[in-house]
């Protein structure tokens, strides 16, 4: 066990194999910390499974069970209804990335929705198949290059668009749904603290960057995703039982071009002609979603401004549980 | 089948911070308020003890610099304020309120300053002149338990700052109660004495000059002394409380600070003021002619406000007499007022001549040091034992310069009384730009300012009061503490590989993880993390720093 940091559990801890900069590892070490060690995690097939388990060793410092890419909400399920009969409440969580949510995962996720197990999925999106080589999935945006979305003479990227696995599930009667990312930690924190306090399947879909996938630099995850959010590509949302109650309002707009520049992903679209037209696309789909969820407009606890400002000494960040620590 | 034993966080076997090629190393960096201080004070470092409340720890702190908060938090021109990276996000900190809120405080309270040795040295120094640079020197000598005495030919201490600056900007209650506090500390002052060489070589070890500059440059266009002042003399009977009788309409020449000063005391006695200054107006200059004039911006707004009239680009062609009875002068727009060579020979352009009606000629054209008694020191240097500091030699006029320049004396002379080297370096440090800070994560706030005055022609009270107990925390925590620490967590929350470690009080690497992202130090708020270099032989960065 390692528990060098008096201040947080390191439920994932130092060591995993992630790339330098990887936005998964630390939306992972975020909601792990925020749940805490006492919770059963199961994990689909994906990044995360695979840089935190490698060569027979564990970065893991709770009960851990990785399941195959498909079936993560059924194992969970199951571990759930078992907890239930022994009369257990500890919190099963499943994290998955979006190949595992999306596309693979997405009936057993459905299911295990519909059945009304006391589970909070939480999707790791970084928006392609990054382990196997960034193929593109489901989550993968309009306009993007992945190894099986080359631009080129006939496409600019990903010729469809972006699933949007929230309204799907939102659309299960879900109790709780909603969509976060790392640049927002208070955010964050409020919304899986929320996830615990609710009975009931659960769903986070945290927007995590991969400065592999998405070809930015390494430093820049965290700019990438709240720029993603500033621009209104990735909105910030919460809805129970299939309505919408609460969005992080915009404190202003920024256009998507700040958002696609640092990244390689989009470089083709600042290339010629056709890439303009695209970079136009995602413009529109950006202002849509604006108008959709009234992000500059709606009254909200906070918007893109005030969720991020920081503080002298802390701002607040896990509880530890004294008795728990020394158990350590 | 082998059995598969795996412990939890056994990951940490591997060492991820051998992938790295650069790593994170938390410095402090020296912010641009303290950079550009003359005074040098770590300004950040008190603002951040003021808004946690700790308001006796930070004036210990500021007066390790620069002994006169409450002074200097009225009339200094807070160049600290201009170069505020918080002017980048909304408006500077109130610098110089919070720092006159807590020498008001020190005062009202009676706090003392404390020696920082308790042995006390046996050489004793000499300081000629009790203006802010010679008080500043004697505070730093006398705090190390050095023997000071100092000279004035005045009969009161505080220099300039006691005989010419206003008491609508400096009550001189303040003032004297700052340096009876300076003096509480065992200093030796001997009041209306001038010294000479020979007294000072023969009886101290070191010698620190701090003359200022007394002597009035005169105006030397006008044979007749008659309705024609200088500056200078015009404060000192002010601050003197001796009765001055004006005429209606005065005009006031120079572009200075003290040319601002007169005119708003003239406007206070109920008369016109028109200031003649040779230089452009604020902001309307070329950059690289450095023909701004040299007065601060809000003074001269100040001044407006209270009705002086601003005469630009313009010089005294002569002064209109009939007879000995002054009517006024005769100005002309002026191209240049000293030539190539420095000598004062302006340039007038004909057809440009108007005419200012004045009772009253008041020249503030500069001054100029008095070195009567001590001629043969002014080109002394410190291998004679003979320190020169204040106004006498800096180019800076500003009170907050001489107390600076006391401080750097002081600090020498104790490494020459000590026999170490002088080590001076707090400017090297590395600076902090606005654009190394992610001023994103900082509230917008708006700035605290004390309450101005509404009537304030009727006498010289102070115009602008002190800050509320409240504005004054609220202003303090609106720093941005740029380059230093303020525990945000940031570099916690955002490291992907838990490489960063929370303690009481910080934070540390654990270079054994971190895989050199940089994203703690792209996210840092104020530019506390640099990114260096990791060297391959050890696991620790290298780091010149």
């Amino acid at each position: 066990m390692d528990n060098r940091d008096p201040f947080r559990y390191n439920v994932l801890t130092s060591g995993h194999r992630a790339c330098s900069g990887c936005g998964e590892a630390m939306a992972a070490r975020m909601v792990t910390d925020l749940v805490g060690p006492d919770a059963i995690y199961i994990n689909a097939t994906g990044c995360l499974q695979v840089f935190t388990s490698h060569n027979q060793q564990s970065a893991w410092q709770a009960p851990w069970i990785h399941s195959v890419f498909a079936n993560a909400a059924a194992v969970a399920s199951g571990v759930e209804a078992a907890l239930r009969i022994k009369g257990k409440e500890t919190p099963v969580v499943v994290q998955a990335g979006d190949g595992g949510t999306f596309d693979i995962g997405l009936q057993c996720l459905s299911g295990m929705i519909e059945r009304g197990h006391d589970v909070l999925f939480v999707c790791y999106d970084n928006e392609a198949y990054m382990n196997t080589g960034v193929q593109r999935s489901g989550s993968t945006p309009h306009a993007v290059r992945t190894s099986t979305s080359p631009p080129g003479q006939f496409s600019q990227g990903k010729q469809e668009l972006k699933k949007d696995v929230i309204s799907i599930i939102a659309a299960h009667n879900m109790p709780y749904a909603a969509t976060a990312t790392i640049a927002y930690f208070p955010d964050l924190k409020a919304k899986v603290e929320k996830a615990m306090r609710i009975k009931g399947p659960r769903f986070l879909q945290i927007l995590s960057p991969c400065p592999l996938g998405w070809a930015h630099d390494s430093a820049l995850s965290v700019s990438v995703s709240r720029l993603a959010v500033e621009t209104g590509l990735f909105p910030l949302v919460e809805l129970e039982h299939g309505e919408l109650t609460g969005v992080m309002r915009l404190a202003e707009q920024k256009p998507v071009e700040e958002y696609l520049r640092p990244q390689g992903r989009f470089k083709h679209l600042f290339a010629n002609k056709a890439g303009g037209v695209e970079l136009r696309h995602l413009q529109a789909l950006a202002d849509a979603r604006i108008r959709r969820y009234d992000l500059l407009n709606v009254d909200t606890q906070w918007d893109t401004e005030t969720a991020m400002q920081s503080e002298r000494h802390g701002r607040g960040g896990y509880t530890v549980s004294s008795a728990v620590r020394e158990v350590k | 089948m082998a059995n598969l034993e795996i412990e939890p966080g056994s990951s940490t076997a591997y060492h991820t911070g051998d992938w790295s090629i650069e790593q994170p190393v938390y410095l402090d960096k020296w912010p641009p308020c303290s950079q550009v201080c003359p005074a040098s004070e770590d300004i950040q470092a008190w603002l951040a003890l003021a808004s946690e409340k700790r308001w006796q720890a930070a004036w210990r702190k500021l007066t390790e610099r620069n002994p006169f908060p409450a002074t200097m938090g009225r009339i200094c021109y807070h160049a600290c304020e201009s170069a505020c990276n918080r002017n980048h996000l909304d408006s500077a900190v109130n610098i110089h309120a919070i720092e006159r809120y807590l020498g008001d405080m020190a005062i009202a309270q009676g706090w003392q300053h404390e020696s920082v040795d308790a042995q006390p040295q046996t050489q004793s120094v000499a300081i000629v002149g009790a203006g802010p640079a010679g008080l500043s020197c004697a505070f730093q000598l006398a705090r190390h338990g050095y023997s000071v005495t100092i000279f004035d030919a005045q009969d009161a201490p505080g220099g300039t700052l006691h005989s010419a600056v206003p008491n609508y900007r400096l009550p001189s209650s303040v003032l004297a109660k700052e340096i009876d506090a300076i003096l509480d500390l065992g200093i030796t002052l001997h009041l209306n004495t001038r010294v000479n060489e020979d007294e000072l070589h023969d009886q101290f070890d070191l010698v620190f000059l701090a003359i200022g500059t007394q002597q009035p440059r005169q105006y030397r266009g006008d044979s007749s002394n008659h309705s024609v002042m200088s500056g200078l003399d015009f404060l000192r009977c002010l601050n003197r409380g001796e009765p001055v009788s004006l005429p209606k309409q005065v005009a006031i020449i120079g572009g200075g600070n003290t040319a601002i000063d007169v005119a708003r005391c003239v406007r206070r006695l109920g008369a016109s003021a028109v200031v003649v200054c040779a230089q452009d107006p604020h902001g309307s200059h070329h950059r690289d002619l450095a023909t701004e004039m040299p007065a601060s911006l809000t003074e001269v707004i100040e001044a407006e406000a209270e009705g002086v009239q601003l005469i630009y680009r313009a010089g005294v062609r002569h002064l209109v007499r009939s007879g000995e009875h002054l009517s006024g002068v005769e100005i002309a727009h002026v191209e240049h007022v000293h030539d190539r060579k420095g000598n004062f020979n302006p340039r007038f352009f004909d057809g440009t001549e108007e005419f200012i009606a004045a009772g009253l000629v008041i020249f503030a054209i500069g001054q100029k040091a008095d070195w009567q008694g001590l001629e043969g020191m002014s080109q002394a240097n410190e291998s004679e034992g003979v320190w020169v500091g204040g106004d006498a030699v800096s180019k800076s006029k500003l009170a907050a310069t001489a107390v600076g320049s006391g401080y750097q004396a002081a600090m020498s002379m104790m490494a020459n009384l000590s026999g170490e080297i002088s080590v001076y370096q707090d400017h090297k440090k590395s600076k902090v730009a606005y654009r190394q800070m992610q001023l994103h994560y900082y509230p917008r706030q708006p700035r605290c300012e004390g309450e101005s005055l509404e009537q304030r022609l009727d006498g010289f009270n102070e115009v602008v009061t002190g800050l509320a107990d409240d504005d004054a925390v609220s202003e303090a925590k609106r720093c941005l503490s740029c380059g230093v620490c303020f525990e945000c967590d940031n570099c916690w929350h955002f490291c992907p590989d838990a490489a960063v470690i929370k303690k009481e009080g910080g934070y540390t690497i654990d270079y054994d993880y971190c895989k050199g992202c940089g994203i703690c130090a792209q996210e840092c708020p104020c530019g506390h993390i640099d990114m260096v270099g990791r060297s391959s032989e050890s696991k620790s960065p290298q780091t010149s720093l």
